[in-house]
């Protein structure tokens, strides 16, 4: 058990109507206790029933539990104590997209895009592109699609988002990624020599890299971050921003010239927001 | 007044468009030696500088990538650099235009004697 999770646990044991019940049922589902978060989490709803977060919190939890239908009835319980809870509309965009509720996903994110939420701009696109193809021609908003046209339209994307940087990178020892806003890999791939799918892993650890590079921008007075690059023992990574909330990265074999990954990267970023642009 | 570490900062300042380097703790920020041009927080550089190398350095450990060496951060009006060792930072400030890569090459050497 962490400190801060033994701190937070002796704080609400000592007052179980505190909301400290929020931070530790977070620090629980961070470090992926999820039976536990779950229990502080029902607890905290059954004690603040009109607390938005509370409801909140325990949907993400039911989230990462798998229980997407529990988790939709708690992030409704938060829109209807608190309509412009951008978290909830997230949330729900998120469940209703993996149920294959297009239209809703939509709505939702785009309402959380229009809340000034950045982070769901990515996200939103690619349900956009997806309703596009399903939809063939007509506009965003047409029939719900059925099953064989959706997974038509996912083949497509996911075809698409596989071959996004191929003729970019060629057969040269570099790989590319588009990352979302949460980290999540969009388009590119990063397989290992022994053919090992590592995209996910290495767009996870990196992709908090952006938050720094903003804050030190920010801090100093250099205007917008165009790249950060940097040497390894094994390789050259590359990141670069793309709109409003993406990353695309590049990692090349160190005896790749920085200059010429600087160069991959720009294409790179060009080809994403290009891409990604198509669908407004 | 110099510290040991005074000639290693000279070097890099002597760069062409290096308005600043700083020797910094990676795990605080906290300054350990500076040279930089007035107007330059060098408390808040150092400490900016130290937590985006560290942030890199861990998701780097964390994708299997080893350890991380020379990082560039570049932007509209101007470059960060660092490069790092034994839990010290070693981070220059330039304006857009600077050589970058005389910069790498003196912020290495400087690295050697560190």
């Amino acid at each position: 058990m962490s400190d801060d999770i033994r701190r937070l646990s002796e704080e609400l044991a000592r007052d179980p109507s505190s909301i400290v019940f929020l931070q530790l049922g977070e620090a629980l589902r961070r470090s992926a206790q999820l039976d536990l978060a779950l229990r502080v989490a029902s607890r905290g709803v059954e004690r603040h029933a009109g607390n938005a977060d509370a409801h909140d919190l325990l949907a993400r939890v039911r989230v990462d539990r798998g229980e997407l239908a529990e988790a939709t009835v708690e992030w409704e319980a938060v829109l209807r104590l608190a309509p412009d809870h951008v978290g909830a509309r997230k949330g729900l965009g998120y469940v209703l997209y993996k149920q294959h509720r297009l239209e809703e996903a939509e709505h939702h994110l785009g309402l959380a895009a229009e809340q000034g939420d950045p982070a769901v701009d990515t996200a939103l696109r690619m349900v956009r592109r997806l309703l596009r193809y399903t939809n063939g021609s007509e506009p965003p908003h047409g029939p719900s699609p059925n099953g064989d046209r959706l997974a038509a339209a996912e083949r497509r994307v996911e075809d698409e988002a596989r071959r996004l940087f191929a003729d970019i990178l060629g057969d040269g020892p570099q790989t590319a990624l588009l990352l979302d806003g949460e980290g999540l890999v969009t388009a590119g791939a990063y397989v290992t020599a022994d053919g090992e799918d590592v995209a996910q892993d290495v767009g996870a650890a990196l992709t908090g890299v952006r938050d720094e590079a903003d804050r030190t921008v920010k801090h100093l007075r250099l205007g917008a971050w165009r790249a950060v690059m940097y040497e390894t023992d094994v390789a050259t990574i590359a990141l670069g921003p793309v709109l409003a909330d993406s990353l695309a990265l590049v990692a090349a074999a160190r005896t790749l010239p920085l200059g010429l990954v600087r160069r991959v990267l720009d294409r790179c970023i060009q080809r994403a927001e290009s891409w990604l642009s198509e669908v407004v | 007044m110099s510290t040991p570490y005074t000639d290693v900062l000279s070097a890099v300042t002597r760069q062409r468009g290096v308005l600043g380097c700083l020797l910094v703790s990676e795990a605080d920020g906290i300054i350990v030696e500076a040279n930089v041009q007035v107007g330059i927080e060098a408390g808040v550089a150092g400490a900016l500088v130290a937590s985006l190398y560290r942030r890199a350095r861990l998701g780097t450990d964390a994708a299997g990538l080893a350890t991380v060496g020379f990082l560039q951060l570049e932007a509209e009006q101007g470059h960060v650099c660092a490069v790092g060792r034994d839990g010290l930072v070693l981070a220059t400030l330039a304006e857009p235009k600077a050589h970058i890569g005389l910069i790498r090459s003196a912020m290495l050497r400087a690295l050697e004697v560190l």
